[in-house]
């Protein structure tokens, strides 16, 4: 393989249903050991390229590789998938229900039973294992529902929107075991529509609309690449450098400071030495990072 | 292999751990009674004695005597019919029905005479339908002067309730045999002789095989097992059709399909869940048939103390038959089975299902219908062609086997293909399930389903 550390390789990929195209010509590479965000807004292609991924449905042109090979049933056992659309069966108690899954990921036995032990720990769930999954609150039902995907110990762990409706309390549980996966060298995609939480704990994203990759990269160089040069200001005195067009195309002013959009070929140094100069007492200069949230809108709606 | 087994152990495990199951198999062999024999009891059930005046115009009233008898009288063909065979009775048309059932009735009746007394007839009768105004009579029969002569000669029957159709059936019967005895008496026949004379024959069949070997009596047991076991296949799929169904749909309606999938392939899953639910089937089965043998063997002992009979001779069959008889039974249960599987791809709900699946017990009716021009003609093209589908083969190969047997070749070639179709029909549906799940909540058209399948 040209790149031994790439866990899943997208290649040139197009899926239709019918006359509906799900996904075009799609081409990504996520690498192993990072957290890959599959970002767009619903009906972007999301679903559909996970589900080519974890082999539920075939391209219909293009590759995908998995661990640097065509993917089988045998790899299959290595990846964990929580699905947005996803349930228990309600009848079934949970350590039933956990042994199950696990049986189907061809763990068994003893250490099956001692994963779900493991794991219902973990998530403080261990007095709920006699219970009946339909006496659990939804919640609860979640936090079962992520032990399925990661029960088998698998190297590629897949979510799609796995923190939607669930308590920040519990949101920060997931993410801290989602974290420490990582850091023992999971490679993990997260498919979410909530750019705050992709933000906060993808390494590399990769933006989708309409079928397309409209946008992909680290985090990191996509903000540089869509830098605004935005600053957000706070000073007392003469305002009259900002009406400079030379220097300001926009200002916003807020309660208690104002966010101001450099001109093109204006640097912020210059803008800092001419408020200083005209005697600004200046208690805040910072330059403002545009929020993933602010590049999907823009992005999204630019291409619309 | 593994992941197979583990789908088959957990719905195994599931349905047979329910309270559902537990309380199906001890109320199943209760229900079944019910719906046997109670309405064959019903059928039977006449409340209190039917009374009857006659007016016999005859000669000195001669025929009087003989139809009282025959109404009154217990007939000994007549005694000891138990409810069951007027249970069996009921599954034939309606007309044997009715007389069956009338036969099968130990009807009491309630006989007096009513004698003309040189009145004129119309007053007896005008004094007589009074009679029955004031409910201290059921009806009466007007027996003409002639009808001993005149073989056209009707006789009459008035009544409250000529809707009673077992009622008349049986006053019709036993009036003919009364009046038909007296006119051969009163041409010359012997009385004492009468009873002999008019035996009925017994034809005993003997079967002759393609060899020119004849074999034993026939017993007619063959027959019995034929509808035996479309009784069998029909209980069956009833019974567990739905449940494969359900366990098709309960991942969609819960939502899991996808998970599993993510695990599992479509075809081990179906494949997995058919097995899965026919142990259970297996099992509930076992259960009764134990029970029912063990009752079997209980009431044959009793039989043979009560009434000193040295052994029950049960009808013979040949062993290979029995080996035919599971064989086309399994391939009939699976046929139908896959049938319910396949719907269960295509529908997001039990309900919805269980509308689309009531097609598939008419095919079953249809199966029957048809063993019966096959019973008539087992080597005739229709037999053959019959025989060789597999919606309709495990009832009407079987029939074939029992009456004449067929080459060898044409019941393997049965079998091979029912299997073949149990075997597509489940590629079928897992191509369908896993195609339809990723268009999760819609319901399919079917021309949208034969596009998944081509799809995928």
């Amino acid at each position: 393989m040209s790149n031994q550390t790439s866990t899943v390789l997208v290649d040139k990929v197009t899926k239709s249903f019918g006359e509906f195209t799900a996904v075009s010509n799609l081409s990504l590479e996520v690498r192993a050991g990072r957290i890959f965000g599959l970002l767009g807004p619903n009906g972007a292609g999301k679903t559909t390229t996970i589900r080519m991924i974890v082999n539920i449905t075939a391209p219909d042109s293009g590759a995908i590789k998995i661990f640097g090979r065509q993917i089988t049933p045998e790899l299959q056992d290595r990846i964990g998938y929580l699905p947005e659309e996803r349930g228990l069966y309600k009848k079934m108690k949970i350590g039933d229900q956990l042994r199950f899954f696990a049986e189907l990921k061809n763990v068994k036995g003893k250490d099956a039973e001692r994963r779900v032990d493991e794991w219902l720990a973990k998530l403080k769930l261990t007095e709920w294992k006699n219970k009946k999954s339909m006496e659990l609150s939804k919640g609860m039902q979640q936090k079962i529902q992520f032990i399925t995907a990661v029960l088998h110990d698998p190297d590629l762990l897949i979510l799609d929107e796995p923190f939607s409706g669930l308590d920040p309390v519990n949101v920060e549980l997931l993410k801290d075991i989602v974290l420490e996966l990582k850091a023992a060298g999971k490679t993990i995609i997260f498919s979410t529509h909530q750019m705050e939480v992709a933000e906060r704990i993808c390494d590399d994203i990769c933006l989708l609309n309409r079928s397309r990759k409209i946008l992909s990269g680290s985090i990191r160089e996509v903000k540089k690449s869509f830098d605004r040069n935005t600053v957000a200001l706070r000073f007392e005195g003469d305002d009259g450098v900002l009406s400079d067009p030379a220097l300001v195309t926009k200002v916003e002013r807020h309660a208690d400071e104002t966010e101001v959009l450099l001109a093109e070929g204006a640097s912020a140094q210059t803008l800092l030495r001419r408020l200083v100069e005209s005697g600004a007492a200046v208690s805040k200069f910072e330059m403002i990072e545009p929020s993933l949230n602010d590049i999907f809108i823009a992005k999204v709606t630019e291409v619309a | 292999m593994n992941k197979f087994l583990a789908v088959v152990k957990r719905e195994y495990v599931q349905r047979v751990r329910s309270k559902f199951f537990v309380v199906m198999t001890v109320l199943g062999p209760v229900l079944l009674l019910v719906f046997t024999v109670v309405p064959g009891m019903l059928l039977s059930k006449k409340f209190g004695d039917t009374r009857i005046a006659v007016i016999d115009q005859t000669d000195g009233t001669k025929l009087y005597e003989a139809v009282r008898e025959a109404l009154t009288k217990r007939d000994h063909n007549f005694q000891g019919v138990s409810a069951s065979s007027v249970a069996e009775s009921a599954n034939s048309n309606t007309k044997e029905r009715l007389e069956k059932a009338g036969k099968s009735m130990t009807g009491s009746f309630f006989v007096a005479q009513a004698k003309l007394d040189h009145r004129s007839l119309a007053e007896v009768q005008a004094e007589l339908n009074q009679r029955i105004g004031r409910n201290e009579l059921d009806g009466y029969l007007v027996i003409p002067a002639d009808i001993l002569q005149n073989s056209d000669s009707k006789t009459s029957y008035f009544g409250r309730n000529v809707n009673d159709v077992f009622t008349k059936e049986q006053i019709e019967q036993r009036l003919n045999r009364a009046i038909s005895r007296q006119r051969l008496i009163d041409n010359g026949v012997a009385e004492r002789k009468l009873d002999d004379l008019s035996k009925p024959v017994d034809l005993i069949a003997y079967p002759i095989n393609e060899k020119g070997e004849q074999g034993t009596k026939d017993s007619g047991a063959g027959f019995a097992m034929v509808f035996a076991l479309a009784f069998l296949i029909y209980i069956t799929v009833l019974l567990y059709g739905q449940v494969v169904l359900g366990a098709v749909v309960e991942e969609k309606e819960t939502r899991i399909a996808e998970i599993l999938f993510s695990s599992v392939r479509s075809f081990t899953l179906m494949l997995g869940k058919l097995i899965g639910v026919s142990l259970v089937a297996l099992t509930q089965m076992t259960i009764w048939g134990l029970a029912f043998g063990a009752l079997s063997v209980w009431g044959i002992t009793v039989l043979q103390q009560r009434m000193g009979i040295e052994e029950l001779s049960l009808p013979h069959l040949p062993p290979f038959f029995l080996v035919y008889f599971f064989l086309f039974f399994a391939l009939g249960y699976f046929v139908y089975a896959t049938i319910y599987l396949l719907v269960g791809s295509m529908v997001t709900t039990t309900q919805e299902g269980g509308q689309v699946a009531l097609p598939i017990v008419f095919m079953l009716v249809a199966a029957l219908y048809m063993s019966f021009p096959v019973i008539r003609s087992p080597n005739s093209a229709f037999a053959f062609w019959v025989s060789m589908i597999p919606f309709f083969s495990p009832i009407t190969m079987l029939v074939r086997i029992v009456s004449q047997q067929p080459p060898l070749w044409q019941i393997a070639l049965s079998l091979v293909i029912g299997v073949v179709t149990v075997v597509g029909l489940l590629w079928l549906a897992a191509r369908i399930y896993r195609v339809g799940m990723l268009m999760y909540g819609k319901k399919a058209t079917i021309p949208e389903v034969l596009r998944w399948v081509k799809q995928a």
